[in-house]
């Protein structure tokens, strides 16, 4: 299944704040990133990808277009998920983070998980091993998919650090 | 297919991908090919006979412990929108400062080689390469002319561009506050606790049997050693590396130590290792660079005064000359913050055919590099495996302790765990220093980024060692420090400059670090 970026909008941030803005001083610990999709037919979402920037918990809602007589409405997709586990130190502060859609077939719009997901940290621990053979398939698609592995080098053993037997340097370069 | 499964499908790529490149992968064809042969080899079945054999005859172990290595030392694959940097180093500003420091080191270098008016490298004449290869084995009765030369940087440069490092992102207020932290450390990187490290080091506590602590004297052999040989030997037999790495959390029995290190770090010394060993040699002998003087420097003004360590000055030579024409080391940029300095071959500037790196290996040695070669001489004494070992240790552990990242078993973490470990558990004796201005990471500092080496009795050393590499990670390198603090506290409390405070653990050969470790994160009341 091909997957392709759907193009957004993304509105700058808009602090969630008691009070007027101009005069108090206190720094609003939430914050409200709009995200609209002009021109856009409707789609099926399945990932939403970003790079975290201390951010310590998120929360999606999503206003949901069912027909066109009911208004539509938003519903929460994601609530107070957990990119920091400590927010006062840096674990996750600056990771990347993907966030799928979970399998539902029914809805037009993609049913996002109703329930918060725990905090406890990645690495979830498998009841037993993939089928191996299952995997092997999917070893060859991510192969394709994966640029890390198609920019990485298998290392060679002998290495040559010379050009043409010639090692003549006289300065290190700063670029 | 579910995120769980895709994440081990990708490491499991990641792995292959690896492997395939490796001399393991040529010796397993092989086998399998040769394996035809055998009567038990069926056409029908041959998959599942030739998997049969491999188990058999110790080969899928061989790949247990290949699999195992990876997996130890490469981190998992991070997410595939994030590019290799941020494998490197996650953090933007961590990256940033580790930029600028190594900008600093070049420009040293430069101005060096621009005084002295010697080239980073060059061809090394005929006379002079014939002159090497004969005093190969005893280079350390060279006496060159060295006192224009100085080491690159001192661990205490480095410390200060830590003690600078400050997080964009971070307020504690504008001005020095109850809030800030009370070390030199200015970071927020997550450390662990006691409780965390109790839980982490769960072997070294008090009812279970060490190697440095239940095989003294007093101890008598049937409680606990004997029985812990017997052991090492099995696991040996096995060839498990995982196995050997649990095991060698209680440490290590002398005899077996040289073996197990190997079998934990997968070195076996194959006839192509032997081979490699010899042709970083001759890329010894046939190029001269600057980095061989710095090297030379090290070792004279660091192994060779030690008591210890002088009888191996010429094998240290041997190692760091070879390690630096090595560039199978430049794969472990992948995973560290560092970057291999980079160059022009003479009168190419700025083509990148002729855009080679300096040294090849990528790594300038510091003041003091070559202690982390000395202690591994007590183990081996065949050269290309002792080479091995320690370019083993250095692309899984040394490399962290001078490059600026925010891994837990990087230096940083490393410093901020000590000054978070003596301020929570001895709060009395961390503001006295401070008030006395003798801030402990001053002094701790240099025992850290050396992992003790030269200031540990040798056998001291060699178990601690033993628990970085059951344990991997360097995280009980902070903690040793900081028992250290501890042990000697009662002493530290009655000084009244950073000059006594030094003086007062200048000396830490006589120190035994298991019992140490084990008071304070066990028998010490929280």
């Amino acid at each position: 299944m091909s997957r392709v970026s759907v193009p957004c909008h993304v509105k700058g941030t808009v602090a969630l704040q008691v009070g007027d803005v101009r005069t108090s001083h206190g720094r609003p610990g939430v914050l409200v990133i709009d995200v609209t999709f002009p021109n856009v037919a409707p789609f099926e979402l399945q990932e939403i990808t970003f790079k975290n920037y201390y951010t310590a918990f998120l929360s999606i809602r999503v206003r949901q277009h069912t027909s066109m007589h009911t208004p539509a409405k938003w519903v929460t997709c994601l609530r107070d998920y957990c990119l920091m586990p400590d927010p006062h130190s840096e674990e996750g502060a600056q990771e990347y983070v993907s966030l799928f859609k979970h399998q539902s077939p029914s809805m037009t719009f993609p049913k996002w998980l109703s329930h918060p997901v725990p905090c406890e940290q990645p690495v979830p621990l498998l009841e037993g091993l993939p089928d191996p053979s299952r995997v092997s398939s999917e070893v060859q698609q991510m192969w394709a998919l994966t640029e890390m592995i198609r920019a990485s080098h298998t290392s060679t053993r002998i290495g040559r650090f010379d050009v043409d037997g010639c090692y003549d340097l006289n300065l290190l370069s700063y670029t | 297919m579910l995120q769980e499964e895709s994440d081990i499908s990708l490491i499991i790529a990641q792995i292959v991908q690896k492997l395939k490149g490796s001399n393991l992968y040529a010796q397993l064809e092989r086998q399998a090919w040769a394996s035809l042969q055998r009567p038990e080899i069926k056409l029908e079945s041959l998959k599942e006979d030739i998997k049969e054999f491999f188990k058999i005859s110790g080969w899928e172990k061989k790949l247990q412990n290949a699999v195992y290595s990876e997996l130890s030392v490469f981190p998992l694959p991070s997410h595939p929108a994030a590019p290799p940097e941020h494998l490197k180093e996650p953090l933007v500003y961590m990256r940033k400062a580790q930029g600028s420091w190594e900008k600093r080191i070049l420009k040293s270098l430069n101005s060096m080689c621009t005084e002295l008016s010697i080239p980073l490298a060059r061809k090394r004449p005929a006379g002079d390469q014939k002159e090497l290869l004969n005093k190969w084995n005893e280079m350390g009765t060279d006496e060159p002319d060295l006192s224009l030369f100085r080491p690159v940087y001192a661990p205490k440069d480095f410390l200060e561009v830590l003690i600078n490092l400050r997080n964009p992102n971070y307020e504690n207020g504008d001005s020095l506050s109850f809030r800030t932290h009370l070390g030199l450390i200015q970071v927020p990187l997550k450390v662990k606790d006691i409780p965390e490290l109790k839980e982490c080091f769960a072997e070294l506590g008090l009812n279970t049997g060490q190697l440095g602590i239940d095989d003294s004297t007093q101890v008598p052999p049937e409680l606990f050693e004997n029985e812990h040989v017997r052991i090492g030997q099995k696991v040996l037999a096995e060839q498990d590396s995982a196995a050997a790495q649990q095991y060698i959390r209680q440490g290590s029995p002398t005899a077996l130590r040289a073996e197990l290190w190997a079998l934990i770090l997968n070195i076996s010394s194959q006839p192509e290792d032997i081979l490699y060993y010899e042709q970083l040699k001759t890329n010894v002998i046939q190029h001269d660079l600057l980095v061989d003087s710095l090297i030379y420097k090290d070792v004279k003004l660091t192994a060779s005064n030690d008591d210890y360590y002088f009888v191996f000055e010429d094998y240290l030579y041997q190692v760091l000359l070879c390690f630096s024409r090595d560039t199978s080391v430049l794969s472990h940029f992948a995973y560290n913050s560092a970057s291999p300095p980079k160059s022009y071959i003479r009168g190419k500037l700025g083509l990148e055919e002729y855009a080679v790196f300096y040294p090849p290996n990528g790594v300038i040695p510091f003041h003091g590099f070559s202690m982390y070669v000395a202690p591994l001489c007590f183990l081996y004494h065949e050269p290309s495996k002792l080479y091995q070992i320690f370019r083993e240790m250095y692309v899984r552990f040394f490399f962290r302790l001078h490059s600026i990242s925010s891994h837990p078993s990087g230096i940083v973490s490393l410093c901020l765990l000590f000054e978070t470990l003596l301020q929570t558990y001895l709060p009395q004796l961390f503001y006295h220093l401070r008030e006395i201005g003798a801030q402990p990471l001053r002094i701790s500092f240099k025992w850290m980024v050396r992992a003790f080496s030269g200031y540990l009795a040798t056998d001291q050393l060699l178990l601690l060692w033993d628990r970085i590499l059951g344990y991997n990670s360097l995280e009980i390198l902070a903690v040793l420090a900081a028992a250290v603090f501890a042990f000697r506290a009662v002493n530290l409390m009655e000084v009244t400059s950073l000059a006594a405070a030094e003086a007062v653990l200048a000396d830490l050969s006589t120190l035994k670090v298991m019992p140490l470790l084990q008071i304070f994160l066990f028998a010490t009341v929280t």
